[in-house]
Parts: structure tokens; sequence; C-alpha cells
């Protein structure tokens, strides 16, 4: 899944959970991307969608609102959002809109999965 | 922006910005090198920076062809400042402040996160207009104020430490 400055890849971990891989620039051009991505990233009976952000250049605040889209859908199917990668600024911004108090932000993919796991 | 006003602004660049979806990366390009005196700060600039253009062109601009957003970096002994200049396009309305579980219970949109990215980004925002000129004025100041939302290099190596334990416990 791409577009031009957007990538998306999905890695199913384990039946309860699944990786989406964030390459590029998050912004309003990503949107039909990652809800192809979710749809299949959620299949059931996925419990956690942990998203990548190791390779994000650029996010801004469509990004964000995006971010808030794909949190009520997985409410709705009751699955945990979690992610890993972000840099100290993005994590600083993800603090600031409180993203954090609803995505559940871990140091590395190794730690992010053993909390996939333990829901 | 008293303080700032007292500074001698001196011209650094002024660029013309197409005005075009995704152009507020473009605007990047010509500022950064400008930015660099800013160091760890410089990110939160950027993204401050790119909001501003971003809302310049979808809201003052309109994202017609042939319309352009000026771009300006000054700068003083003490802070750079980054001037955005749109004509046209409607007045600034009130938005509410951005609410997380508001937006989460469909009572507000799931956008509107960037005048609030703005402000909690860089130290002095102004923002001037008529009918016909929008000029959104962001100034950084080369040494991070004591009350800075940035955290400091050692807070943030000692969060990325924690994160994972804190997380894992709540």
């Amino acid at each position: 899944m791409s577009q031009e400055h957007v990538k998306m890849n999905v890695r199913h971990i384990s039946p309860n959970a699944s990786i989406i891989d964030i390459q590029g620039d998050f912004s309003a051009v990503a949107e039909p991307i990652l809800m192809q991505a979710y749809a299949e990233a959620s299949t059931p009976p996925t419990r956690a969608i942990i998203l990548n952000f190791t390779d994000l250049a650029y996010m801004n605040s469509s990004g964000i609102g995006l971010l808030v889209t794909l949190l009520i859908q997985a409410k709705r199917q009751k699955q945990q959002v979690m992610a890993y990668g972000l840099n100290q600024h993005y994590h600083h911004i993800f603090e600031l809109t409180r993203l954090t108090d609803m995505i559940k932000i871990h140091a590395t993919e190794a730690e992010t999965i053993a909390a996939a796991k333990r829901l | 922006m008293k303080n700032a006003r007292k500074n001698a602004w001196r011209m650094l660049g002024e660029w013309n910005i197409p005005s075009a979806p995704g152009n507020e990366r473009l605007a990047l390009t010509f500022i950064s090198e400008a930015l660099q005196p800013l160091g760890s700060r410089m990110a939160a600039f950027e993204t401050a920076v790119s909001e501003a253009v971003m809302n310049a062109m979808e809201h003052g601009t309109q994202y017609q062809p042939g319309t352009s957003v000026m771009l300006q970096v000054l700068a003083s002994p003490t802070s750079l400042m980054v001037r955005i200049h749109n004509q046209g396009g409607q007045r600034s309305k009130p938005v509410a402040e951005p609410d997380l579980e508001a937006k989460l219970a469909g009572l507000q949109s799931p956008r509107g996160w960037g005048l609030f990215l703005i402000r909690n980004l860089v130290d002095e925002m102004q923002i001037s207009e008529d009918d016909q000129n929008h000029v959104v004025e962001l100034v950084m100041h080369l040494k991070a104020p004591r009350t800075s939302n940035q955290p400091s290099a050692e807070q943030s190596k000692q969060h990325a430490r924690d994160t994972s334990c804190s997380q894992e416990e709540s």
C-alpha cells in the first residue's frame, strides 16, 4: 500500500495482534492507505493494533486527526492501539494532544509485542 | 511579543510558496537552514511553521491555483521569527479547544489540532489580519525559557527509559 509520500505494511504477528509499519509522511494523503491497512490488520480476533513509527518522516495535525479516527474505529472493535518508534519530537506531540492517554507507547517492537500478548 | 518587538529584526530570507496541498513541506525545505541555531527545538518550530503555512493555504488562499503564501525568516540576537502572510480568505473564527475525549465521543471533529499545536510549540505567536491580509508571526527564542513545554534532552532520555515500564503498569 503506497501513495506518493507514504507506505504502510501490515504484519500479522499473532492471531490477536497486527503491526502497521508506517514509512514516510503521515498526513491527510495517508487516510485511504491507513484505513486500508487498518482493515487488513484488524481481522478477527485481533485485539491489538500496533503502529510502528520507526520510519516516520513527518506528521502534521491532519495525521493527528487520522489517529483520532483510527482510535474511534478501534474502540468500536474493542481493540487496543499501541505504538513504538516515535522520536522525541513526536512523542512530545503525542503528550501535548494527550494521545498518550489512549495509545500505549513502548520503546521497542519486542516490548510492544510482549505487552500485546498480555491483553 | 513585547520582548520580541524590542529586538532588531534582520531579514534572512523571503519566499513565495505556491498554494497547493502538501506544500507546507516545501516551505520547510526553504527555511530549515535558517532554523539550525535552534538546535533540539528546531523540530518543534518546523512543525509550528508547517501548520501555519497549511492553515494559510487551506483557509486563506484555499489552494486556489496561482495563489501563494509568503514566508519570511527574521533573526534577532536572541530569537528567530517566521512570518507567514497570505491574502484573501476569511477572517479567523474562534475555534473550540481540541479535546481528545470529546473527539473520541464524536462531539468534536477528529481534526482541528493545527492552532493548538502552534500555540504549544512556539514561544510567542501573534496573528494580525484585516479584510485582505492575514499575517501570523511565530517566534522561538534561541535559549529555551525554563517554562518551555519541550522537555530537556535529559528529561527525554529519562522518559524514554521509563516509558515502557509506566505504560505497562497502567
